[in-house]
């Protein structure tokens, strides 16, 4: 039963897969790489979360002791029916992009496996749920070939790279045809941070220390797409950072600001204010959400310039998931509730349709 | 650790509107919890390492966490320094099943930030059952 009458946009929901179920999805040559040979996915953070579930929440995971997010059922009755979702968007679990480049063919096949295993098994089940087309950014032409290959699915509505280890931030040119592909679709890019993104200094020692800086690698991902020129070559793409926050915006859009009117001649393809770039091109998940008072976080939007930067994110099932009745201030006016919630979201993932189905 | 949600129709043995038997005193052995409502209200009941009986709202102050969804377990406490760790309470400190948020049973109060308190209820034992009360 929904226990509110707001309209939820959804940009981050998890759904998880046990890598052995890939396995019939996947091109017959490289099956063996996990049935035989053992592979696993990278992971480089060095610790758990030392949290009451651990990764997940810990109502989330299932009776039999499976992963949160492993289960339309649990997912439905925690996320979709508990607070009425129009539209969950799905962000995924395994995406190549945060891996070590290496078996780079392997692993583009490994995105085309997950996205079908995607929209058989949540897809296809419930007509609440829309997807991501997950791509290896270190295949290019791979990434491209699997973007051809399900652009006219209805309900895909983004291109999906997750941030990993490797010192090639998103903006340089060689990912740009993967950008240039999800423009002539129409699909937001979204960008996601994993558990092989590094601070600016690694690893730290303590999980609390990595997990207090995870807004630094959005940081670095944003700068690094508006000064390679991106926006600039694809006036209208849309690109959503995921699970970064949004309190680190204010102070990136000064400071890149004021380094354009510093240095601008070093980038002379950047054509406009960085600051004009954000709030024409980019979206911030609101998730993970520190504590603010309506007048902090009002504070906040009057900073940005814009009260549509915003969409509204849970991350279920995850541990640091964000309640849609509690997370943001309560007291907030309705027209802008309705703004993070939903139009904000509506407003770039034009391929959304214009109303939800009903419920299945 | 029980994360079972006791019946509403057990409510039906109120001896007054506010208050309400939770369980039977062998459901709830020491380091477990029950959830239950009184009211409106949930209410998580722990029974300590120690036998006690603790109660507090079964809602996180931070965004409303299912408590009694989480773990009841011990507590890093306050130390000298890096490297030094000292767990103690055990079964005395309940953890939201959500964001890791600790409180203390016999209080309510958050151990990163003392001031924040969860409401606190009477527990009584009486004739073999577990009864709460504001």
């Amino acid at each position: 039963m929904s226990t509110t009458a707001l309209s939820i946009i959804d940009t981050d929901i998890h759904e998880r897969a046990e890598l052995d179920a890939l396995v019939p999805y996947l091109d017959k040559r490289f099956r063996h790489y996990i049935t035989e040979a053992g592979w696993v996915p990278d992971r480089v953070l060095p610790y758990t979360q030392l949290t009451a579930g651990g990764l997940d929440r810990a109502d989330a995971k299932t009776a039999d002791g499976r992963p949160g997010g492993s289960d339309l059922g649990m997912l439905q009755e925690q996320v979709l029916d508990e607070y009425g979702h129009e539209w969950g968007i799905l962000t995924g679990w395994l995406n190549a992009s945060a891996f070590h480049p290496g078996w780079a063919e392997f692993k583009t096949a490994l995105m085309t496996a997950y996205n079908d295993w995607q929209i058989e098994n949540w897809l296809d089940k419930d007509d609440r749920l829309v997807g991501s087309i997950h791509v290896n950014i270190h295949d290019p032409k791979g990434a491209v070939r699997e973007i051809e290959r399900l652009a006219d699915h209805p309900r895909m509505v983004q291109v999906m790279l997750y941030i990993g280890p490797t010192d090639s931030p998103f903006g340089d040119p060689i990912y740009h045809p993967v950008y240039d592909a999800a423009a002539r679709h129409n699909l937001v890019l979204g960008i996601h941070h994993s558990e092989n993104s590094r601070t600016a200094l690694g690893f730290h020692r303590y999980f609390i220390e990595w997990h207090t800086l995870v807004p630094q690698v959005f940081m670095s991902e944003v700068v690094s797409l508006v000064f390679n020129g991106v926006f600039d070559k694809h006036p209208d793409l849309k690109v959503i950072m995921i699970e970064g926050g949004f309190s680190y915006v204010p102070h990136l859009m000064w400071k890149m600001d004021q380094q354009y009117r510093e240095l601008r001649a070093e980038v002379p393809w950047v054509k406009r204010m960085p600051s004009d770039i954000v709030r024409e091109q980019i979206r911030f998940a609101t998730q993970p959400v520190e504590e603010f008072t309506w007048e902090q976080f009002s504070q906040l939007i009057d900073q940005m310039g814009s009260d549509e930067l915003l969409c509204f994110s849970t991350d279920y099932p995850h541990w640091d998931f964000d309640s849609p009745l509690e997370a943001l201030p309560t007291d907030m006016p309705d027209d802008l509730k309705r703004k993070i919630f939903s139009e904000n979201a509506r407003a770039i993932y034009e391929r959304l349709p214009a109303k939800a189905p009903a419920a299945a | 650790m029980s994360d079972t949600t006791a019946p509403a129709a057990q409510a039906g043995a109120n001896k007054s509107r506010m208050r309400v038997e939770v369980c039977a005193s062998e459901e709830l052995p020491a380091g477990e919890m029950i959830g239950t409502k009184l009211g409106p209200m949930p209410v998580v009941v722990v029974r300590a390492p120690d036998g006690t009986l603790h109660a507090v709202l079964d809602k996180c102050l931070h965004q409303g966490g299912p408590l009694s969804k989480g773990r009841l377990g011990a507590a890093s406490m306050e130390s000298s320094g890096v490297d030094d760790y000292r767990d103690d309470r055990s079964g005395e400190i309940l953890r939201c099943p959500w964001h890791g948020f600790e409180y203390d049973i016999r209080n309510g109060s958050l151990l990163a930030e003392p001031s924040r308190c969860l409401r606190t209820f009477t527990v009584t034992e009486e004739d073999g059952k577990v009864f709460v009360s504001l």
